[in-house]
C-alpha cells in the first residue's frame, strides 16, 4: 500500500554526530597511555567521558544543537580544557574539504574501537569497549557511513561546511548585530520570499509573547512553555531570547533556502516530535502559536511528503483554533492517506489487515463535530462508527467509540434521540430516555473496557458514571418497599469510591515500566539542567529554591506517568470537588480543587484549570467576601488571557451579578444577566449549565425587582427546561427559588410545598447544603405565618444550623442567624427584654458576614432588629449606633452607584 | 474583426527566429505550429504546402457544417493592437561565444553556457546565461530529490540557481535594462520562490511587450487559479491574448467560453493541430464523445506520430468500450515513445477495458513514476483499485489526485465511492457533496449521492429524493433516477408523486423500446393508482399491457381487470 510508511530506526550521519565523534576520538585515542594528552586528571578526562556518554544518548532528539550551542555546552564541561578542545574540533571540522578526508577520518575512527577477539586488554592503554554506549554509538555511526553512497558523502561534506560556517557567521553576527550586513538580505521589499515573511512574522510573534511575559508575571506558565516550545532542545529557556530565535530562524532558513536540504531525521525522531507538538497543543488548546506551527509543519510536509502524521497536526492546530473547515479538511486528507494505520496510539501492529482503520477516523469526525458543537452530526458520525467497528470487530475503538458517545449524551444539552440512535441499539433503544439510555451504554463501555483492559478507558468510564450518579437519581425497581432500604446512588461514599476508583489508575501506571522511548529525553534534558535550573512553572518563588537534583528527578517521576492519565486523575479531582460542593462540604471541595491546580497543572488542559480556578474564586466570594475573590479573580484573568472558551469569564460575572444584587445595583445586574445570557449561545454549541445558570440569574434579578409575577414565570419555564433534559439538581435550586418568590410576595401557604418539594429533591440526591438552605426558607415561610408558627419555624432552623454554620456561606449562615433572631422576638414565651444575648449574639454575627459581602439589604434589617432589641433592653449608646449603621446601608441601598466603585468599569 | 492571416504569418516567423535563438525551443515549436497552422488560399499555393493541412476531411467538414453560419460571422468589437517586432541587437564581437554557448545548450551542457557566457553583457547572452543557469539547478534537483528519497517519501528539493539568477535579473531589471525574455525568467524565478503576485506583474509586463513566447502565457496560466485574478490582469489585446484566454478559460472549468475562442480562432489558424486538441478537451469536458473522436481521428491522420493529449482520446475510447482502437492506438504510441506518461496510460487504459487490472494497475504506475503529477493517471488508478476492491490504496491514490487539483470532480466522486463500498456512507457524503459541488451538471453524481442517502442505515429519504430530483434536472440519460424517484414515493405512500413519475418512466422506457421488470413495476402501479382514483379507463389500458408478462403481475392483472369490470358495470348502473 502505497500510504503505509514502514517505521525505520536507522542511523543518519550529521554533522553533529561528526563532531561528537571527533571528540569522541580526543577521549580514545588509539594505542595512549592512561590520561591521553590535554588531559590532566583522570577526572577531567572521566568528564568528558560522561559528557560524551549524555550526547550520544540525546542523539535520537529531533533538533539537534548548531554547531555553537554544542560548543557552549562543551564550555561547560570542559572547563580549562575549553580552548583547546573547541580549536580542535573547529579545526578538524574545517579541515575536512573532500570527500577523501571524510573517508579518512572515518578509517581514523575505526583505530579506537578495541577488537572484539583481543580478550587481553593492556590495562594502560585506553580501548573504548565495542560493547558499551560509546563503542556501539561508534559502530553505529561506522556501520552509517559504509552505508553510505557516494552522493550521501556528497551531501555530507555540504553540511559539515554549512554547520561550520554557521557557526562562524553567528559569531560575526553576534558582533555586528544589524540585518543590513545579511549578504542574502533582499534587494527591495518586494523581493522578499514568502518564508522570510512567514519568519518574521513568527519571530515578531514570540517576541511580543516574550514581552508579555514580561509584563504580567502570572502570564509565566504558558509563555514559557511557548519558548521552550519553539527554541526545543536548542537552547536552555535561561538563555536569551533573542539568540535562540536566531539560532531557530537559522535553522529553518538554512533547510528552506540552501540547496543542501537534507531530511536527516529518522521516522522515529519526528513522530516522538510530533506527538510531543500534539500533547501540547491538546493542553494549550487555543492559546497554542498556530501560524508558527503551521509553518513548521508546513516545511516538515515539503520535506517528507510520505509523512501523514503531518496532516494529523494541522487537523489538532485547527482545531483547537476554531478553523473548522481547515481542521475538517486535514482530517479528511490524514485519513485518507493514512487509513488510520499510522501514529495511532492504540493500534496493535499484529493486528494488520487489508482493511485499514477507517472507523478511527469516524470517531475522530465524530468527536471534531462534537467539539465544534454539531451534536446531532456527531452522533450521526459516531453511529456509523459503531456499525463500522462491529463490522470490523475493532473492539477496542468501539469502546473508545461508546465512550465518546457518552460523553456527548452527557455534557451536550439533547431532549431526545430518537431516530438517530436507532442502528446502534436497535432492541431497547426508543423505549428509553436519553439518561436512561446514557446509563446502559456508560455500563455497557465500561465493561468492555474493563474486558478489553484498556485502563485509561475504564477510569474515564468510572469518572463519568460517578458524574451521572451525582446528577441522577437510579430508583430501584420496587419503589414502593421500605423506605429505608432505599439506598440511593446519589450518596456521596458511593460516588466518591467512583472517583477513587479511577484515580487508582496511577498506581497501575507506576508500577509498569511505561518509559521505553524516552531515553534520548531523559539525557537532553539532564544536560539543560546542568546548565541551568529549569525552574517549575506555576510557582516560580518554591522552585528556586530546589536544587537541579530537584528538578531532576521530578522531572524524571512526572515521566514515568503519560499525561493523560495524569490528566485523567486530575479531572477525577476535579470532579470530586464539585460533588463535595454539592454536598455541602465547603472544605473538602476547596481541599480537592487546590489539589488539582497545585498537583495537576502541568497535564491538565488548561479549560480545567480555568474551572478549578474558578471553584476557587468562588469559594474566596462565599466565604472571605468579595474583597478577596475580585483579587482572586485579577489573577486568574492574567493567567488564562490567552484561553478563547475560557472559564473564567462565567466566573466573573457570576460574581458580579451576586455583587450587584446585594448593593441593589439592578440595573448592573440585569445588564450582567444579559452577558451571561449571551455567553450560554456561543459559536461552539450550547451550554445547558450555563444556559440554566443565566435564567436562574435572570429570575433572581426580578425578584430583587419585586417583579414576582415574571420572576416566577421565569422560573417556572426554567423547572420545565431542567424537567425536559433531565437536570434534577439544577430543579432542586429552581424549586427553593420559586418558594423565595411566594415568600417575598407574601403568599406563604403557596411556598411551603415549594419548600418542601425542593427539601425531598435535595434529599434524594444528598445536596446538604442546599436542603440547609430550604429548611432555612421553609423556617422563613412558617414564621411569616404569624407568630404562633415561631416555634416550629425555631426547631426548624436549630435543625439546619449545623450543617448551615459548619460549611455555609456568610450570606446562608446571616439569613440563618436574622432568621433565628426574629423567630426569638416573634415568640411571646421569650422575652428579649430579660435576655439580650440570646438575640444579639446571632444578629452580631449576622452583622459581620453581610458587611463583607456588602448586602446592604440584609444588613440593614439586622441592624434594625439590632436596634430594636436593644432599645428594648435598654442599651442607648448601642442602639444609636445600630441605627446609624441601619441609616447607612438604607442610604448605600437606595444610591447603589458611587462613582469611586472600582468595579465598576470591570465588564 | 478577423486577425489579418499575412501579419500573423510574418510576425510568427520572426518569433520562431528570435525563440530558436534563445534556445526556448518549445515556444518555438508552438510557434511554429501555429504559423504552420494558418488556412492558406488552395488557389495560390501547390498541393504539396498542404500536406499538413488536410483539416478539410470529409467528417470534419460534415461536422462543421452545422455550424458554419456561426463561425463565419465577425467578431465585432475586438481591435488588436499590432505589438512592434523589437529589432535584433546586433552584438557582432560576442556572436562567437554566443553561437558556441547555444551549441552547448542544444547539446544540453548547461553550466558550460553558463560559464561561456558569464563575462558578456548584452540581452541575449544575459538571457540564456541565466536560463542555462536555471536548467541545471533544475536538473540537479531533479537529481537531489531521487538522491535524499528517504522512507518518508521524496523531498522538494529546491534549485539552488534561484537566487544567483533572481540577483542578476533584478539588478538588470533596477538598470531598466532587462528585455521581455528577462522578465519572463524573472517570473519565472519568482514563481518558483513563491512570490506569485510579483511573477505575475512580471509576466504580464513581458506578454505585453513580446507577446509571441507561448511559455510565458503557460507560466501566467498557471498563476490564474480564479476568474478574479483573470480578470484583473492588464494585457494588451494582442492576438496571442486569445489563445491564452482560450486556455485559461479551459483551466477555470469554463468550458462554452472556451470553446467559443477556440471557434474564433480557428477562422485564421484553420488547421492548427494544436487549436483541434485543445477544442477535443473542451468537448471532452463538456461529455461531447462523439465529436471528440472525430477530432481525434482526424489528429491522428494529420500528425500520427503525436503524443500530446493522446491519453484523452484512449479515455474516449476506453468509455466507448471500443477495445481494438484502444490497442490500434496503444500500439501506435508505444512504438512511438513508450517512456511518456501518456503512453503509459493509455496502455493502462486497454488493460482495465480488457478486465486485466493489476497490469493496467502497473502501467498507471509506470506513468506516474515518469510524471508524480500527473493527475489523470492517479484518478485512472484510484479506479483500478476500486475494481479490484483493494479500497484503502484507491482511496490514497484518489487523495493523492485531490491533492494536485482539488477541482477534479472524478477523483472526489471516487472517494466517495471507496467509502461507500466500505460501508461508510455517511463519511462518503462529504465526498460526494465535494463532487457534486464541482459538477453540478452531472447527473451520474447525484444519482450517487442519492444512494448514499437512500441506504437504511442512513434513511435520510427525503435527502435522498432532492438529490434524485437534481439528478433528473440534469439529463440523466439511463434515467435511474426517475425509477427511483417513483419507488421512493410510493414507500413513504406519497402516490401522486409515486404515479407522476411512473408515468414519465414508462413513457421513457416506450421511447426508448426498452423491456424489463421496471415496466412491470411501473404498470402494477400504475393500473391499482388509477383504479383507486376512479380512472377505469386508463387502469385498464395499463392491466391489459401487462397481460403480456408472465409472474404474479399477470394474475393480479387479471384479478384487476375483473374488479374493473364489476365497478364500471356498477357505475354504469348507477
Amino acid at each position: 500500500m502505497a500510504g503505509m510508511v514502514k517505521p525505520q530506526s536507522g542511523f543518519v550521519i550529521t554533522p553533529h554526530k561528526v563532531s561528537i565523534c571527533i571528540l569522541l576520538q580526543v577521549y580514545a585515542p588509539s594505542g595512549q597511555l592512561s590520561v591521553p594528552y590535554p588531559f590532566d586528571s583522570i577526572s577531567q578526562h572521566n568528564r568528558l567521558g560522561l559528557f560524551l556518554i549524555a550526547l550520544t544518548k540525546s542523539c535520537d532528539d529531533i533538533l539537534e544543537p548548531t554547531l555553537d550551542d554544542s560548543l557552549k555546552l562543551l564550555k561547560e564541561f570542559g572547563g580549562l580544557l575549553y580552548n583547546w578542545l573547541t580549536d580542535h574540533v573547529t579545526g578538524r571540522l574545517s579541515s575536512i574539504s573532500s570527500p577523501d578526508d571524510l573517508f579518512t577520518f572515518f578509517t581514523g575512527l575505526r583505530g579506537i574501537l578495541a577488537g572484539l577477539e583481543t580478550s587481553v586488554i593492556d590495562d594502560d592503554q585506553i580501548n573504548l569497549d565495542p560493547n558499551s554506549n560509546l563503542g556501539l554509538y561508534l559502530r553505529r555511526f561506522l556501520l552509517a557511513f559504509n552505508n553510505l553512497s557516494f552522493e550521501g558523502m556528497c551531501h555530507l561534506l555540504t553540511n559539515i561546511k554549512s554547520y561550520c560556517k554557521e557557526a562562524f557567521s553567528s559569531y560575526g553576527m553576534s558582533h555586528l548585530d544589524d540585518a543590513s550586513n545579511d549578504p542574502e538580505a533582499p534587494l527591495e521589499y518586494e523581493n522578499m520570499d514568502l518564508e522570510n515573511i512567514v519568519l518574521q512574522n513568527f519571530t515578531e510573534e514570540l517576541e511580543s509573547r516574550k514581552k508579555s511575559t514580561e509584563q504580567v508575571p502570572f502570564h509565566n506558565h504558558s509563555s514559557k512553555a511557548l519558548i521552550s516550545l519553539v527554541e526545543d532542545i536548542t537552547v536552555s529557556p535561561g538563555q536569551k531570547v533573542k539568540q535562540s530565535l536566531r539560532s531557530e530562524t537559522q535553522m529553518q532558513s538554512t533547510s528552506v533556502e540552501s540547496s543542501d536540504v537534507i531530511f536527516q531525521r529518522t521516522n522515529w525522531q519526528i513522530q516522538g516530535f510530533l506527538s510531543e507538538k500534539a500533547e501540547m497543543i491538546e493542553k494549550l488548546g487555543s492559546s497554542f502559536p498556530m501560524s508558527a506551527f503551521e509553518s513548521v509543519l508546513k516545511l516538515l510536509q515539503n520535506l517528507a511528503p510520505e509523512l501523514h502524521r503531518v496532516h494529523f497536526l494541522r487537523y489538532l492546530n485547527s482545531l483547537y483554533h476554531n478553523d473548522y473547515p481547515v481542521a475538517l479538511e486535514n482530517l479528511n486528507r490524514y485519513f485518507d492517506y493514512s487509513a488510520g494505520m499510522e501514529g495511532s496510539d492504540f493500534v496493535p501492529p499484529i493486528n494488520y489487515t487489508n482493511n485499514g482503520r477507517y472507523e478511527i477516523a469516524l470517531l475522530s469526525l465524530g468527536m471534531t463535530h462534537f467539539y465544534f458543537g454539531h451534536p446531532k452530526l456527531a452522533l450521526n458520525v459516531l453511529t456509523e462508527a459503531v456499525r463500522v467497528c462491529q463490522l470490523h470487530s475493532d473492539d477496542t475503538c468501539l469502546a473508545y467509540t461508546l465512550t465518546a458517545i457518552c460523553n456527548l449524551l452527557s455534557e451536550v444539552g439533547i431532549s431526545n434521540i430518537t431516530g438517530i440512535m436507532g442502528a446502534s441499539d436497535s432492541h431497547d433503544s426508543t423505549s428509553l430516555s436519553v439518561q436512561q439510555q446514557l446509563f446502559v451504554l456508560l455500563r455497557r463501555s465500561l465493561k468492555r473496557a474493563d474486558s478489553l483492559k484498556l485502563k485509561r478507558l475504564v477510569a474515564s468510564n468510572q469518572l463519568a458514571l460517578a458524574k451521572f450518579d451525582l446528577k441522577h437519581v437510579q430508583r430501584p425497581l420496587l419503589s414502593f418497599g421500605p423506605k429505608a432500604s432505599i439506598q440511593l446512588r446519589t450518596n456521596p461514599t458511593d460516588v466518591c469510591k467512583k472517583l477513587r476508583l479511577s484515580s487508582q489508575l496511577i498506581h497501575q501506571f507506576d508500577n509498569e515500566s511505561s518509559i521505553v522511548t524516552i531515553d534520548g529525553a531523559l539525557s537532553t534534558s539532564w544536560l539543560k539542567n546542568q546548565r541551568e535550573p529549569t525552574t517549575t512553572l506555576v510557582f516560580p518563588q518554591e522552585s528556586e529554591l530546589q536544587s537541579n537534583r530537584d528538578t531532576f528527578y521530578s522531572w524524571l517521576q512526572s515521566s514515568s506517568v503519560p499525561g493523560s492519565v495524569l490528566q485523567l486523575v486530575g479531572s477525577s479531582f476535579l470532579v470530586s470537588a464539585t460533588s463535595w460542593e454539592l454536598y455541602g462540604s465547603a472544605s473538602l471541595a476547596r481541599s480537592n480543587a487546590l489539589v488539582f491546580a497545585t498537583c495537576f497543572a502541568d497535564s491538565a488542559s488548561s479549560a480545567d484549570l480555568a474551572l478549578a480556578y474558578g471553584k476557587l474564586i468562588q469559594h474566596l466570594a462565599v466565604y472571605k467576601g468579595y474583597k478577596e475573590a475580585f483579587a482572586a479573580l485579577k489573577i486568574a484573568e492574567a493567567k488564562f488571557l490567552s484561553v478563547s472558551k475560557s472559564g473564567i469569564l462565567p466566573v466573573k460575572l457570576q460574581l458580579l451579578h451576586e455583587r450587584a444584587l446585594h448593593r441593589g445595583h439592578l440595573k448592573l445586574a440585569q445588564q450582567i444577566c444579559d452577558e451571561l445570557g449571551v455567553l450560554a449561545s456561543s459559536v461552539t454549541g450550547v451550554d445547558m449549565e450555563i444556559k440554566i445558570e443565566a435564567s436562574l440569574r435572570r429570575a433572581r434579578t426580578l425578584l430583587a425587582a419585586n417583579e414576582f409575577n415574571e420572576a416566577a414565570s421565569v422560573a417556572h419555564s426554567l423547572f420545565c427546561k431542567c424537567y425536559k433534559f433531565n437536570m434534577h439538581v439544577e430543579n432542586a435550586s429552581v424549586l427553593l427559588l420559586l418558594a423565595e418568590i411566594h415568600k417575598r410576595s407574601g403568599n406563604c401557604v403557596l411556598g411551603i410545598p415549594y419548600a418542601l418539594a425542593s427539601i425531598s429533591f435535595c434529599e434524594s440526591f444528598n445536596l446538604d447544603i442546599l436542603r440547609g438552605a430550604a429548611t432555612l426558607t421553609l423556617a422563613e415561610l412558617w414564621l411569616l405565618l404569624g407568630p404562633r408558627h415561631a416555634k416550629r419555624a425555631l426547631n426548624l432552623i436549630h435543625s439546619a444550623f449545623p450543617i448551615i454554620l459548619g460549611q455555609g456561606g456568610l450570606e446562608l449562615q446571616s439569613r440563618a442567624h436574622i432568621a433565628e433572631a426574629k423567630c426569638y422576638l416573634s415568640d411571646s414565651s421569650i422575652s428579649v427584654s430579660e435576655d439580650p444575648d440570646i438575640v444579639l449574639d446571632s444578629l452580631r454575627q449576622a452583622c459581620e458576614g453581610l458587611e463583607a459581602l456588602e448586602y446592604h439589604e440584609m444588613a440593614a434589617e439586622a441592624y434594625y432588629l439590632m436596634a430594636i432589641v436593644l432599645d428594648k433592653s435598654g442599651q442607648v449608646e448601642e442602639r444609636e449606633e445600630a441605627a446609624a449603621r441601619f441609616k447607612q446601608h438604607i442610604t448605600a441601598l437606595e444610591n447603589p452607584i458611587k462613582p469611586e466603585d472600582p468595579l465598576v468599569n470591570l465588564l | 474583426m478577423v486577425i489579418d492571416k499575412q501579419t500573423c504569418r510574418t510576425e510568427l516567423r520572426i518569433a520562431i527566429q528570435h525563440l530558436t535563438d534563445r534556445c526556448l525551443h518549445s515556444a518555438s515549436k508552438w510557434a511554429a505550429e501555429q504559423l504552420v497552422g494558418i488556412e492558406h488560399d488552395p488557389t495560390k499555393n501547390p498541393p504539396s504546402h498542404t500536406r499538413l493541412q488536410r483539416g478539410s476531411s470529409s467528417i470534419l467538414r460534415r461536422f462543421r457544417a452545422t455550424d458554419e453560419t456561426i463561425t463565419c460571422t465577425p467578431i465585432a468589437g475586438t481591435s488588436y493592437v499590432s505589438t512592434p517586432v523589437p529589432e535584433e541587437e546586433d552584438e557582432a564581437v560576442d556572436t562567437d561565444l554566443y553561437l558556441l554557448a547555444k551549441s552547448y545548450f542544444n547539446c544540453r551542457e548547461y553550466r558550460r553556457v553558463a560559464h561561456v557566457l558569464s563575462d558578456q553583457t548584452g540581452n541575449k547572452a544575459l538571457f540564456l546565461k541565466c536560463y542555462a543557469l536555471y536548467l541545471a539547478g533544475e536538473k540537479r534537483k531533479e537529481e537531489e530529490t531521487i538522491e535524499l528519497e528517504g522512507p518518508l517519501g521524496k523531498p522538494d528539493a529546491v534549485n539552488a540557481e534561484l537566487v544567483s539568477i533572481e540577483r542578476d535579473l533584478a539588478a538588470a531589471r533596477n538598470n531598466g535594462s532587462i528585455d521581455s525574455f528577462g522578465l519572463y525568467l524573472y517570473g519565472l524565478v519568482l514563481k518558483a520562490k513563491g512570490n506569485e503576485n510579483l511573477a505575475r506583474t512580471l509576466l504580464v509586463e513581458s506578454v505585453n511587450t513580446y507577446p509571441w513566447n507561448w511559455t510565458t502565457w503557460s507560466e501566467l496560466r498557471s498563476l490564474c487559479t480564479t476568474t478574479d485574478t483573470l480578470n484583473g490582469l492588464k494585457l494588451n489585446n494582442h492576438w496571442m491574448k486569445d489563445f491564452f484566454l482560450a486556455s485559461t478559460y479551459h483551466e477555470l472549468r469554463m468550458h462554452n467560453e472556451s470553446l467559443t475562442k477556440y471557434d474564433q480562432l480557428q477562422l485564421t489558424f484553420g488547421s492548427s493541430n494544436y487549436i483541434k486538441a485543445q477544442i477535443a478537451k473542451a468537448e471532452y469536458s463538456l461529455r461531447d464523445f462523439e465529436h471528440v473522436e472525430v477530432i481525434f481521428e482526424e489528429l491522428l491522420r494529420t500528425d500520427p506520430y503525436r503524443i500530446d493529449d493522446m491519453d484523452m482520446y484512449s479515455n474516449v475510447l476506453y468509455a466507448k468500450e471500443c477495445a481494438s482502437g484502444l490497442s490500434y492506438l496503444a500500439h501506435r504510441v508505444f512504438s512511438t515513445d513508450k517512456y511518456r506518461p501518456e503512453s503509459c496510460c493509455i496502455i493502462g487504459n486497454y488493460y482495465s477495458l480488457k478486465g486485466l487490472h493489476e497490469k493496467s494497475v502497473m502501467y498507471f504506475q509506470r506513468a506516474l513514476k515518469l510524471d508524480k503529477k500527473f493527475l489523470s493517471a492517479w484518478t485512472l488508478m484510484g479506479h483500478e483499485y476500486v475494481e479490484m476492491k483493494n479500497t484503502p490504496a484507491a482511496v490514497d491514490a484518489y487523495r493523492r489526485a485531490v491533492d494536485i487539483s482539488p477541482c477534479d470532480y472524478r477523483a472526489w466522486y471516487g472517494l466517495g465511492q471507496a467509502y461507500e463500498m466500505m460501508a461508510m456512507p455517511y463519511y462518503a457524503l462529504h465526498y460526494f457533496k465535494k463532487a457534486v459541488f464541482l459538477q453540478p451538471g452531472d447527473s451520474r453524481l447525484w444519482i450517487a449521492m442519492g444512494q448514499c442517502y437512500e441506504r437504511n442505515d442512513i434513511g435520510m429519504i427525503d435527502k435522498a429524493i432532492k438529490c434524485y430530483k437534481r439528478a433528473t434536472d440534469c439529463n440523466d440519460r439511463e434515467a435511474i433516477a426517475i425509477h427511483k424517484l417513483a419507488s421512493l414515493h410510493k414507500e413513504l405512500g406519497q402516490n401522486d408523486e409515486a404515479a407522476y413519475y411512473y408515468k414519465k418512466d414508462l413513457e421513457r422506457m416506450e421511447d426508448e423500446e426498452r423491456d424489463g421488470p421496471n415496466i412491470v413495476e411501473a404498470l402494477s402501479f400504475l393500473s391499482s393508482y388509477c383504479r383507486e382514483h376512479g380512472r377505469f379507463e386508463d387502469a385498464e389500458v395499463y392491466c391489459i399491457r401487462l397481460l403480456d408478462y408472465n409472474g404474479p403481475e399477470k394474475e393480479m392483472a387479471k384479478d384487476l381487470l375483473q374488479e374493473i369490470k364489476f365497478a364500471q358495470s356498477q357505475h354504469f348502473s348507477s
